[in-house]
């Protein structure tokens, strides 16, 4: 199972990272749990300066926008 | 990790009066409109900070200050992790050095009834500060 995280404090692009995160998750049948992470200082133990930020596994992936549901459908392949 | 020390902006006002710099991490535009008004103060923009953040002196006290206080608490954060120790954020930002009527130069209305909304806004908590 994949562990999917989403860095933002609360911006509406977090949450659309979020909605669209979590809609090719349900369309994919992805085997993965997404987490949304606002503490500060847990966003920035992985030094990102602008969010939101798609962290998959650990790895950080997108960061300071909101990708697109092919953009993350892919990144989840 | 070690949580970033925060002060409020009186205190902040009191370190810059003996001499700590503030590093204003908001965007041009933001700066162009309304600005603290210190004797020490450097403009480093939240996304020019990445490849701008080795500017900020080691040696001596800085205070690091935003719209706020949410991307100043991100940027002290990026500090400490790059080693610095000598860096601390600001809490609630201009918009609260406003309120307390601390030196600007610019138009205080750019940032008056602004705090809820914004991106990584703080929201629109209303506890005072010292």
């Amino acid at each position: 199972m994949k562990t999917i995280k989403i860095l933002g404090t609360g911006c509406p692009k977090c949450k659309q990272m979020e909605s669209i995160v979590k809609e090719v998750v349900a369309e994919h049948n992805v085997d993965a749990e997404v987490i949304k992470v606002e503490d500060i200082m847990e966003i920035m133990q992985y030094n990102v300066m602008s969010t939101p930020v798609l962290v998959i596994d650990e790895e950080v992936t997108i960061k300071g926008r909101v990708p697109s549901k092919t953009e993350v459908a892919d990144l989840l392949k | 990790m070690k949580p970033a020390k925060e002060i409020c902006p009186t205190t902040t006002k009191g370190k810059v009066a003996e001499g700590a710099l503030l590093v204003d991490v908001r965007e041009n535009d933001e700066v162009s409109e309304l600005s603290f008004d210190v004797p020490n103060v450097m403009y480093i923009p939240l996304s020019e900070f990445e490849e701008r953040y080795e500017e900020v002196p080691k040696d001596k006290e800085v205070v690091l200050v935003g719209k706020n206080g949410m991307n100043s608490l991100k940027a002290t954060y990026f500090l400490m992790n790059h080693g610095w120790t000598n860096v601390v954020n600001m809490q609630h930002g201009l918009i609260r050095w406003v309120e307390k009527g601390f030196p600007t130069k610019g138009n205080v209305a750019a940032v008056q009834g602004k705090d809820t909304g914004s991106c990584c806004g703080a929201g629109s908590e209303t506890s005072s500060c010292c």
